[in-house]
């Protein structure tokens, strides 16, 4: 079931009400109960898969946190040996196998690719990765091992949260289930409104540029300069649309139960560095490898080599997770060594621009450094949203040339579609710039009702009447 | 005052509420339903005043205003290929082409159902085929779904018909606005809207045909080379009952039939490999039911590249050059 659907429409306020409305001791199971139903509703029998790493990663952290010494590590290696397991089966054993055959076919050798034709679940990189965690916390000490089986469960297959994040740790979460959450008229307000904010962005802007991406991106070859430009400008706003769009929902109608989930988006297009990049995009999994494979490796405490060494792996690890095909691996170690090169370039650049004028601090220099890490994504994005590593090249190479303002169409996307869709994308930037300063949703609720309520039920109608509802996908789900 | 309150009244009043301001919440999203609905009802109503081309054809058929001697029906080579102007001029009779783009042998009939219920029978239908008349429209294939939804609420042979190819129909007759805002990506809602305030676009067809005005590209050699091996349709059992369906429909009600294979570009026909087979069924029907066939496969028309801007559809001058032979076929024919 997706956020977008009809379904949805119907499901949650009947969770909603049924939640509010049961004894507490009820309200838990519950939400595993519709945790369930919502993940059956995309390949019922998958729930099977999901359920096998809620169980061996429940019995891991409840021996971990008794065990001792080789054994602990022993258990914790089963752990995530067992858990990541599913995620190469599922995921990765078609790539590996058909990476590895064909580097034999380089060689010389002929293989027989062993391909399993396996329907990847959705949303199991992200499961995948919160349960791991739970068992690396545990193991660590710093969360005690779950002994309510319904309660860990939950925690890994929260609904709001369970198909594309945010990637929660349990101290932030698991305890949430124990709690007491009331119904609470201004915060259900307030999560509605997000989730209505994110219906806006995956609605008005993600699955209608998608139709532009798509074409363009389908036979890159047919295309001008222009159209290549527009279908990756249009992709740097899907793309974000549609994954801030979809924690916005997430973050919303869990905070509408009473839960809280982290934040995973902080403007990110406003960042004036890869690194700063990174600190506002996808900020649940960016954490994550930070914490159990950046800084385990040594992250930033150890020399030049090992530190880019460091970097590289955590971001091909990064790319690598966004999907089994070569374009997410270069993609993630674009990114890497784009960190790497800004960092070992910092003091020249800082010289540089300090001669022309452009002293640190001032608006000229971060709009230069917006503008300059704005082209660093969108060549990142250029790699991660081609179909191979040929065609991203033909996009990179081609862009500048051929444009033909009277040819920007696409088959599905007319000159009428752009409008709507500027405007939405001008809409979104204008707001979240507002919002730096005072929160546009609160000015609006301190408007009287015979305004308040028209300005709401106007912002609803409009995503009725130029959102997209066909689409039955968030991009990340298929991570 | 506050003191000669009732004592039954004071406890009652003093109860905290449990759920506070959910009367709120739900009167928010009930005025939201109300505008939904409301916006609903403004965009078929102002579809429903079109009075030009697709929807003005449309709405002239499912407001009983047609009462045409030929009908035409058929997919977007019945909406390309028949003008019934001509039709008119040459037979003396009236003519309406209720051909739909893209719509598969299920829709047809149930788009006939739907002239047949509202119009007076025709003298005649002619029911144009095409190399994919026996394939159905399945589940999510029904072409431009939004053109029927200002009729669904009221046409129950259409509702049907796409509720028996689509189980989601049912959103589309019931929930407001789902036909214009899921099914659609054209913003036709504007259209309604547009149609509301009075303005309903210029016309481009012609008593339903839709001349076009396109001429002949490489599309069907690009095309060509890319089917190297041909290309084959199904002959689904579902598409034979819907065409079997029309045939018996025409028959029970007295109206005069003929199918008609109209002008397909000859290059084309060689890449069909199943077209004998499809001809066969074809053929069989025509001779269970004494039904004519009348197929301009081989028509020297069929032959000129000039005539047509695809392979399968004629521009207008192709258009007027085989309805001006199939007029004259019908004028000549004994009844």
């Amino acid at each position: 079931m997706v956020f977008n659907s009809f379904e949805f429409a119907l499901f949650f306020p009947v969770v909603c009400a049924l939640y509010f409305t049961l004894p507490i001791r009820w309200r838990t199971p519950l939400l595993l109960v519709a945790s369930c139903g919502f993940y059956m509703a995309f390949i019922p029998v998958y729930i099977l898969v999901l359920g096998l790493t809620i169980v061996i990663d429940y019995t891991a952290g409840l021996y971990l946190e008794h065990a001792r010494g080789r054994r602990r590590q022993l258990l914790l290696a089963v752990s995530i040996v067992a858990t990541c397991l599913v995620l190469v089966v599922f995921k990765y054993f078609n790539f590996f196998a058909g990476s590895l055959t064909g580097f034999a076919q380089v060689l010389g050798w002929e293989l027989k690719n062993p391909s399993l034709a396996l329907i990847l679940p959705i949303g199991l990189s992200f499961h995948t990765f919160q349960s791991l965690s739970y068992v690396v916390e545990v193991y660590r000490g710093h969360q005690p091992a779950e002994r309510n089986f319904v309660v860990y469960a939950t925690y890994v297959m929260f609904f709001p949260q369970l198909v594309a994040g945010p990637i929660e740790r349990p101290q932030s979460l698991l305890h949430q289930f124990r709690e007491r959450h009331d119904y609470d008229y201004a915060r259900i307000v307030s999560g509605l409104k997000r989730m209505a904010w994110g219906l806006f962005k995956k609605l008005v802007i993600a699955d209608r540029v998608a139709f532009y991406v798509n074409d363009v991106y389908a036979a890159p070859q047919n295309f001008n300069g222009l159209q290549l430009t527009v279908a990756t400008v249009f992709f740097a706003y899907q793309i974000y649309c549609d994954f801030s769009g979809y924690s916005d929902i997430a973050i919303g109608s869990a905070r509408v139960l009473g839960f809280t989930l982290r934040e995973n988006f902080d403007r990110p297009y406003a960042a004036t560095s890869l690194g700063d990049f990174w600190r506002r995009w996808h900020l649940s999994l960016s954490t994550w490898f930070r914490d159990y494979v950046y800084i385990p490796l040594g992250g930033s405490q150890v020399g030049p080599w090992r530190w880019a060494r460091n970097i590289l792996v955590t971001f091909g690890l990064s790319g690598l997770w966004h999907g089994a095909n070569w374009t997410y691996v270069v993609w993630g170690l674009m990114n890497g060594v784009g960190l790497i090169a800004g960092r070992v370039t910092q003091p020249l650049r800082d010289r540089v621009l300090g001669v022309v004028g452009l002293r640190a601090g001032t608006a000229p220099r971060r709009f230069l450094q917006t503008v300059s890490t704005l082209l660093l994504v969108g060549a990142g994005w250029v790699v991660f949203r081609a179909n191979s590593l040929t065609d991203a090249w033909h996009i990179l190479t081609h862009w500048p040339f051929g444009w033909n303002p009277g040819a920007i169409i696409t088959e599905r996307f007319y000159l009428k579609h752009f409008p709507p869709a500027l405007l939405a994308i001008v809409t979104l930037e204008l707001i979240q710039f507002l919002n730096t300063r005072a929160s546009v949703g609160e000015r609006v609720a301190r408007l009287p009702l015979g305004l308040r309520w028209p300005a709401y039920a106007g912002f609803a109608l409009l995503m009725i009447f130029f959102g997209v509802f066909s689409s039955n996908q968030f991009i990340y789900f298929q991570f | 005052m506050a003191s000669t309150a009732s004592p039954a009244s004071t406890p009652l009043a003093a109860t905290p509420r449990r759920f506070p301001g959910l009367l709120k919440i739900a009167g928010f999203f009930a005025l939201l339903t109300a505008l939904t609905y409301a916006a609903d009802w403004i965009v078929s109503a102002g579809l429903k005043r079109i009075t030009t081309s697709k929807f003005g054809s449309l709405n002239r058929i499912m407001a009983g205003k047609v009462n045409a001697d030929i009908i035409v029906n058929g997919s977007s080579r019945a909406l390309f290929h028949y003008d019934p102007r001509v039709i008119t001029a040459i037979t003396g009779r009236s003519a309406y082409n209720i051909g739909m783009v893209a719509a598969r042998t299920n829709i047809q009939l149930a788009v006939l159902k739907s002239y047949l219920k509202n119009n007076a029978p025709p003298k005649l239908v002619l029911q144009n085929l095409e190399s994919f008349s026996l394939v159905t429209a399945k589940s999510g294939e029904i072409y431009d779904p939004t053109a029927f939804q200002p009729y669904l609420r009221r046409e129950d042979d259409l509702y049907e018909a796409f509720r028996r190819i689509s189980p989601e129909a049912w959103k589309w007759r019931h929930i407001p606005m789902y036909g214009y805002a899921v099914e659609d990506l054209k913003f036709t809602w504007a259209l309604g809207l547009l149609a509301w305030a009075g303005y309903s676009g210029p016309e481009i067809y012609h008593q339903g045909f839709y001349p076009r005005y396109d001429q002949w590209t490489d599309d069907f050699d690009k095309f060509r080379a890319s089917a190297i091996h041909g290309l084959k349709y199904d002959i689904d059992p579902a598409g034979v009952a819907a065409l079997t369906e029309i045939i018996e429909l025409c028959r029970a009600r007295g109206i005069d039939l003929i199918l008609v294979y109209s002008p397909e570009f000859y290059e084309a026909q060689v890449l069909l490999q199943n077209r004998k087979e499809i001809f066969a069924v074809f053929r069989q029907l025509s001779e269970k039911y004494q039904v004519p066939l009348w197929d301009y496969s081989d028509s020297p028309l069929s032959r000129q590249p000039s005539l047509f801007y695809s392979s399968q559809h004629m521009n207008a001058n192709g258009a007027e050059a085989f309805t001006t032979d199939l007029a004259r076929r019908l004028r000549d024919r004994r009844p």
